[in-house]
């Protein structure tokens, strides 16, 4: 096992970071299927409103490679199909039964697994909605199937503070674990379980499979930080990634032939005690939660994700649900006061002067303004870009240049709009130029 | 709610929209700001934001600042007093100073604000904190006895032209204080120039006093040190700054006060201004070593140089101003050691200037983006290509 060692990202310490306890939430009447949070997909649906469908029955698929199908997370009714502006596919809402009825395919042993034709491999993942678990960087988009990949990533905490930890997600399943890492040397000689130190010694039996430790600081256990830290050359940079909660997914479904429907997720609140929550794939957002203030935004991640309203599902790439308080009020004299209770990576507020835990709010905490040059987002970058050098040369046009400068290394991971005094927001104009060059060179 | 807040509320209507005043909502927005901290939803991810932003920033070098001043302010008035040979007390040396010094401070940010706001409500973009910073800096360079009317013209050519018509704030390549101090500095020299004037209450014109840096011992036949421990120059005033020169310069412990204040708070970079101290001390020492000349300031040693006029200053408030110095660690280190060697030159080897300062940070502001993409291309050869 080595150790990574990542000197730069957040070491501020948060309120309202999940316990480890386990409770469940079955979800209502509806269960939704999300194409919101799928990078890069054209949707094309597959199923038309009032159809029946069964738990695992494809309700759409990419219109770039129609073989790779989105399926259903239960058996049900489908109750409606939203769109949204442009007629953009949102989400396929199933009004479902209490009995799941399962699409069935074959089920492996672990012994068969290993004389199994890849190209078979692929093709019930594709089949069975979970080749979407697999990543290809630089652009995190659905891994092409003919690609072999120089090593894939399993980064064992998600990409964002609040997501589920291994040990919760982990516990009672380590022949899956071992399963899904069999699947996994099918596509590659050379597989990545990575971990956050701090759950390292939780992880017991699993621990020996473990090839990297990275420090417990928000985001080295990303992917992306992960793979720019143990990159050789440049073959590396088409390298996969998978999620732990996928690939335990991948390991029931190929073992048992039956779409696995539990999710593992967090919801985290302000000032309460927040633990994991066992539920179902596309749960309502509803049924985990009653109320939200308007003075509080519901978000799927603190620094990832996106904002979601209550009506709406969680997605296949989400799991963890954050309410955070966000009051638009205005401060008198604000920009002067010490500052006891206000969290910051730089020296400027009291703060930093003890080891607080800190409660964050989903406001800007000033206005937009000029880049100034003064390198906090330099200070931040877990992947040592020069984030206001890439931004000057994504904005100026000169996509060449901050190709060069690293563009593509950039894991998204939001610190540098975190950070940034000016409140540029470097990560949506990093992650259109990212998208945008993709688009155009695919 | 609080009573402020309803009367910005109450005037609000009148800024915006179709509000009478719709043209100078710049200025409106700027001092409602200044009031109430604005803190608006996040709507993109990340959906948190650190609680540090450029209003807070700026306001950490006024903070910085703030000894400097009060004691230009103090410094400005005991030496008018020392001129007309009375030794004035704590209070009246302050308010005498302040007679002096506040109606330029006053100018400089009066009509800066006016091309602040003016280019604000054209661009219709929001009034950038920057020039808070520049429109102190800018008089605490100048001598006390400096005419209104030349702070007036030198405040708006270093707005202007040193930095609006590059787009503004964060795309101007000189620092705009720097700038409209080498504007008075080249077109009125007899203001500006090394033998700074004493201001005097009842004499016009004032009485010329000899800045430390404009000494050297060469008529006395006497080396630099003595001659200038002989017009009072020793290290010790210089240190603690009772002597004559621009209103801020003059203290070495005040603008190493602001100095440490700015990089514990990590709004200053600590690279420049460490760097532009080793860069002083080692070429100071060079010249030590290698010159015969004994007279003159090449033979002053390096804790002389560090004092004596506006190097600490410059390298703590001029040279550390994020936009015109480099982007890159490395490119911030060389460009704080270049400020010092290049300050160090033209003091001892160029005999048209006694003062260097201004000069070497102007220099290596036009070649901080050629730092900047040396460091770059250094950086680029190392990273695994990713395109």
């Amino acid at each position: 096992m080595e150790k990574l060692s990542i000197s730069k990202g957040l070491k501020i310490k948060f309120h309202g970071m999940p316990e480890s306890s386990l409770i469940k939430i079955s979800p209502q009447k509806t269960i939704g299927l999300s194409a919101q949070d799928i990078p890069y997909i054209r949707p094309k649906l597959l199923v038309k409103e009032k159809q029946h469908v069964k738990t695992g029955s494809p309700l759409f698929c990419d219109k770039r490679d129609k073989t790779i199908q989105y399926v259903s997370p239960a058996t049900g009714t489908i109750q409606k199909i939203v769109f949204g502006p442009r007629r953009k596919l949102l989400e396929v809402v199933i009004q479902f039964d209490l009995q799941d009825d399962y699409v069935l395919f074959e089920a492996i042993s672990r012994s068969h697994l290993e004389t199994m034709p890849k190209g078979k491999l692929i093709s019930q993942l594709k089949e069975g909605g979970l080749w979407q678990c697999f990543r290809q960087f630089p652009a995190k988009d659905t891994a092409d199937a003919d690609h072999n990949p120089p090593m894939i990533i399993v980064s064992l905490n998600g990409n964002d503070l609040f997501s589920p930890y291994p040990e919760v997600i982990l516990d009672q399943q380590m022949e899956h674990f071992e399963y899904g890492l069999d699947i996994l040397k099918k596509f590659s000689n050379r597989i990545i379980v990575a971990v956050n130190e701090k759950h390292y010694d939780k992880l017991g039996q699993i621990q020996k499979w473990i090839s990297h430790t990275v420090p417990d600081m928000y985001p080295s256990w990303d992917p992306g930080v992960i793979l720019y830290h143990i990159k050789e050359s440049s073959e590396d940079n088409l390298s996969w990634c998978i999620s732990l909660d996928h690939l335990i997914m991948m390991a029931k479904f190929i073992s048992s032939g039956q779409y696995p429907v539990d999710k593992i997720m967090t919801l985290t609140k302000p000032n309460s005690i927040n633990s994991h929550i066992l539920t179902r794939q596309g749960v309502s957002i509803n049924a985990l939660l009653q109320t939200v203030h308007s003075e509080q935004s519901m978000t799927t991640g603190h620094f990832n994700g996106r904002i979601v309203t209550p009506n709406t599902h969680v997605g296949f790439f989400e799991n963890t649900i954050n309410i955070i308080p966000a009051q638009d009020k205005e401060k008198l004299f604000g920009f002067i006061l010490p500052g006891l209770q206000t969290p910051s990576v730089s020296n400027t507020f009291l703060s930093r002067l003890k080891d607080t835990v800190f409660q964050m709010d989903a406001t800007l905490h000033g206005e937009k303004r000029a880049c100034i040059n003064c390198s906090y987002c330099e200070n931040i970058c877990p992947n040592d870009l020069l984030p206001h050098f890439v931004m000057k040369a994504v904005v100026n046009e000169n996509i060449e240049e901050a190709l060069q400068l690293g563009l593509l290394d950039c894991c998204q991971c939001g610190l540098c709009s975190y950070t940034c005094p000016s409140k540029i927001e470097l990560t949506t104009i990093f992650s259109n130029a990212i998208d945008s060059y993709y688009k155009d060179k695919v | 709610m609080h009573p402020l807040k309803k009367i910005f509320d109450q005037l609000e209507p009148h800024f915006t929209g179709t509000g009478k005043y719709k043209a100078i909502e710049p200025l409106f927005d700027a001092t409602k700001t200044l009031f109430f901290f604005p803190s608006p939803k996040t709507t993109v991810r990340p959906f948190i934001r650190d609680f540090l932003d450029l209003k807070r920033y700026m306001s950490f070098v006024i903070l910085a600042l703030l000894p400097v001043l009060i004691f230009g302010i103090y410094n400005t008035g005991f030496q008018s007093g020392l001129a007309q040979g009375e030794r004035l007390g704590l209070i009246s040396s302050f308010l005498m100073g302040a007679w002096y010094v506040l109606p330029i401070i006053i100018v400089s940010y009066g009509v800066g604000f006016f091309w602040e706001i003016l280019f604000a409500v054209i661009r219709k973009h929001k009034i950038s904190e920057g020039f808070l910073v520049t429109g102190l800096l800018f008089p605490l360079t100048l001598p006390a006895t400096i005419p209104l009317w030349q702070v007036a013209i030198g405040i708006s050519f270093g707005v202007v032209i040193g930095k609006e018509v590059f787009g503004g704030t964060g795309r101007n390549i000189l620092n705009p204080a720097l700038t409209a101090r080498a504007f008075l500095f080249f077109s009125y020299p007899v203001s500006m120039s090394g033998n700074v004037w004493v201001a005097v209450q009842n004499n016009i014109d004032g009485i010329t006093g000899a800045t430390a840096l404009s000494i050297n011992g060469a008529s006395q036949g006497t080396s630099i040190i003595s001659a200038l421990t002989e017009k009072g120059f020793d290290l010790f005033s210089l240190f603690w700054g009772l002597i004559p020169g621009s209103i801020g310069e003059t203290s070495a412990i005040c603008c190493l006060l602001g100095a440490i204040f700015l990089m514990i708070t990590g709004i200053a970079n600590y690279r420049i201004i460490i760097g532009g101290i080793l860069g002083l001390f080692v070429t100071s020492i060079l010249f030590y070593i290698i010159s015969d000349s004994y007279y003159t300031w090449a033979h002053a040693g390096p804790f002389y140089h560090l004092c004596a006029g506006g190097f600490l200053f410059g390298i703590s408030f001029m040279a550390t101003d994020p936009v015109s110095a480099p982007g890159t660690n490395p490119g911030r280190w060389i460009y704080g050691f270049c400020i010092g060697f290049f300050t160090i030159i033209l003091r001892v080897v160029n005999p048209a200037f006694v003062e260097g300062v201004m000069l070497a940070i102007l220099f290596m502001n036009v070649f901080a983006p050629l730092l900047d993409h040396m460091v770059i291309q250094y950086k680029l050869s190392k990273r695994i290509p990713n395109v």
